[in-house]
């Protein structure tokens, strides 16, 4: 009763204030940008460069053996450009892939090198054998690598469809299922939903700093975590709306929106805690600032961490919105590791419930005469 | 209703004490007022006692309760005005009186008659960010006493107030006070102490000086002082003067042999004056 007296109190200062409107206004936009600034590309169309160092009559049965897969069974002439050097070049469009064959090795690299895909060199070795080399852009996981490797067959039949199913095949499981939409949407989610929740956090609490509030609330039958419990409750509300926000309008009602919600819920608590608990330390939000911003950065990195495949240093993998972005993602592909969702959302309710107990101790000991 | 004994407090927590061993009893039903001047430990004593500040050394219980291991339901009986008002400015005058008396576990008051009775009648729907820093003091004030409290921590409730309005309040008070509310008052308004305490605290530095009850004290200072007004190279002079110390009995017989007395009398002192005999300070 006294709680959700609080809550009411609680959630209407927070709507007389401007903070409860960024996190929706944020919401809002954010899904706007991903509704119509971001493509809903097929990753599974993947472009690759491709050079046939074959006798001429291999290299035109390979050639003639794609283009059957072609759309309209013909290639059309491309030229690419590379550190000035244009090359002539035949894309073959496929459902699945857009193959560009070129003339010569050292094409293949130069352009894999600008362009940013996968080129690749069918040749002959001694022995008669195909021989393929792969240009790798560096960010392939091993994975992929090892699958490259075993795709090679010993013979020229079926290397078209290889090379045409390539890509399908190279986008393993956990690679292929969001389209680039749906990808941003993890990352999307945990920043303005969940740990904008410390920002705003921090911010109602200053509030209150400056009003003294706390100290009348310390000398009535209520507790002063109950106080913090209802602010928590009103962080935690706006970031369930937001995070709806940008979800529903995106995959509608085919993802497990139980999980969404208990993710949402202990992600923001972890937040608004960890909110709550820099905001202890310091009299104002000037002051606490510089406090607030390197945590937002540093909660920041497993952002650049996800668009980067290949950026994945180890200490990444301990920050917590690091895991919230892959639980997140595993709740919206299809198929995805409820274990590990659970598993993190324990984790962060446990941690959360540690801090909260550190925000009360701390907020007990700060109250004061004037 | 209040025990404390040997009380101390440093903030900075070493040897620099804000409060240093203070001891005083307040029975049920009495006005104890808490005089001193600014930054003498006033709101600090309070602060411990209203469980705001963690009780470093001393023995104190409040209300039954040891402050040491105090429990939220203590404050059902406990009413506490601060010293710089704190209510929510976004929020109206009964917004803030509304949502504060649900944390109370025990019959509270009616905002609307509370915000009426502190002459804020009329002003109750306007948010409290509109409010002059007296009518938010007002407020606090008001707020203090919602859960209809036994035991009443003021702490400056008239300072900054216009004398009409800090009358209003000291009404209010003995009202309470005669409904048999022990009230701890702290101030450095010594004619609201004079009139409303039945007994006075003088803190000074930490310290208290002296406890009596106001009757008493000016039974045994008021007679003791003496105004003479006297006429020095024809131009007139006042002084006051202690008809008890020695140095003020000397300066009182040299001014009786040097100069043409115009009047001389007797005078009962005040609170203040008599603070300033006993401390050596002013309250300001
Ligand atoms: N939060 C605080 N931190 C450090 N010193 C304080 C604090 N509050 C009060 N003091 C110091 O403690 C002393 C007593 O202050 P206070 O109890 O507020 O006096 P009063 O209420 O009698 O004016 C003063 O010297 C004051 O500067
Ligand atoms: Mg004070």
């Amino acid at each position: 009763m006294k709680l959700f007296s609080s809550f009411v109190k609680e959630l209407t200062l927070a709507t007389r204030s401007f903070y409860f409107y960024i996190e929706i206004f944020f919401a809002v936009v954010l899904l706007a940008v991903v509704l119509f600034a971001i493509p809903e590309q097929i990753r599974a169309v993947q472009t690759q460069l491709l050079h046939l160092d074959l006798p001429q009559p291999a290299a035109d049965r390979l050639t003639a053996d794609l283009l059957e897969e072609d759309l309209d069974g013909q290639w059309q002439t491309v030229v690419l450009e590379s550190g000035g050097q244009a090359f002539d070049t035949k894309l073959i469009e496929t459902e699945t892939a857009r193959v560009y064959i070129v003339d010569s090795a050292d094409a293949v690299r130069a352009l894999a090198d600008t362009q940013r895909n996968i080129g690749m060199v069918l040749s002959l070795d001694d022995a008669g054998q195909l021989h393929y080399t792969y240009y790798l852009q560096g960010y392939e996981s091993q994975r992929l690598q090892n699958l490259l490797s075993v795709i090679p067959g010993a013979s020229l039949d079926g290397v078209a469809e290889k090379i045409a199913d390539l890509p399908v095949e190279q986008l393993a499981p956990d690679q292929v299922l969001l389209n680039d939409r749906e990808n941003v949407i993890p990352t999307l989610i945990a920043f303005n939903s969940s740990f904008m929740g410390m920002f705003i956090m921090a911010a109602y609490v200053f509030l209150d700093k400056k009003e003294g509030v706390i100290n009348a609330y310390a000398v009535t039958a209520s507790s002063v975590a109950r106080y913090l419990l209802s602010k928590i409750l009103v962080v935690l509300l706006t970031a369930t709306v937001s995070g709806l926000i940008v979800t529903v309008p995106v995959f509608g009602f085919q993802i497990n929106y139980g999980l969404v919600l208990l993710l949402l819920l202990v992600s923001g608590f972890f937040a608004s805690v960890l909110g709550l608990l820099i905001a202890s330390f310091y009299a104002d939000i000037t002051k606490a600032f510089g406090t607030v911003f390197v945590v937002l950065i540093l909660l920041m990195l497993p952002v650049i961490a996800y668009f980067l495949p290949g950026w994945n240093p180890w200490w990444i993998r301990i920050i917590p919105s690091d895991l919230v972005i892959w639980s997140f993602r595993e709740i919206l592909i299809e198929d995805g590791k409820t274990g590990f969702v659970l598993m993190v959302s324990a984790g962060l309710l446990v941690a959360g419930c540690g801090l909260f107990a550190l925000a009360d101790h701390r907020y007990r000991k700060t109250l004061s005469v004037s | 209703m209040i025990h404390v004994s040997g009380l101390y407090h440093s903030y900075s927590q070493d040897d620099r004490y804000a409060v240093k061993d203070v001891s005083f009893d307040v029975p049920k039903g009495e006005v104890f007022g808490f005089l001193g001047p600014s930054g003498a430990g006033k709101s600090t004593t309070q602060g411990i006692l209203t469980g705001l500040l963690k009780l470093q050394q001393g023995d104190v219980t409040v209300a039954g309760y040891p402050v040491k291991s105090m429990k939220n339901e203590m404050f059902n009986r406990i009413g506490v005005s601060f010293e710089q008002s704190n209510v929510y400015s976004k929020l109206t005058a009964r917004e803030n009186l509304a949502f504060y008396r649900q944390l109370f576990d025990v019959p509270t008051r009616d905002p609307l008659e509370l915000i009426r009775q502190v002459g804020l009648g009329g002003k109750e729907n306007l948010k409290v960010g509109t409010f002059s820093k007296g009518m938010k003091h007002r407020l606090t004030f008001a707020r203090s006493m919602i859960n209809n409290p036994e035991l009443w921590f003021l702490d400056e409730p008239t300072t900054g107030l216009d004398p009409a309005i800090a009358a209003n309040i000291k009404d209010i008070i003995k009202a309470q006070n005669e409904k048999g509310t022990t009230v701890f008052l702290t101030t450095h308004n010594m004619f609201i102490a004079d009139e409303l305490c039945h007994r006075v605290a003088f803190i000074v530095d930490g310290e208290i000086k002296l406890i009596d009850s106001p009757k008493n004290l000016k039974l045994q200072y008021g007679e003791k002082v003496v105004t003479v007004e006297y006429l020095a190279d024809g131009r007139p002079q006042t002084e006051t003067l202690s008809t008890v110390q020695a140095e003020d009995k000397a300066r009182l017989q040299a001014i009786l042999g040097t100069y043409e007395i115009m009047t001389m009398h007797t005078k009962e002192a005040t609170l203040e004056e008599i603070f300033i005999t006993v401390t050596g300070r002013g309250l300001t």
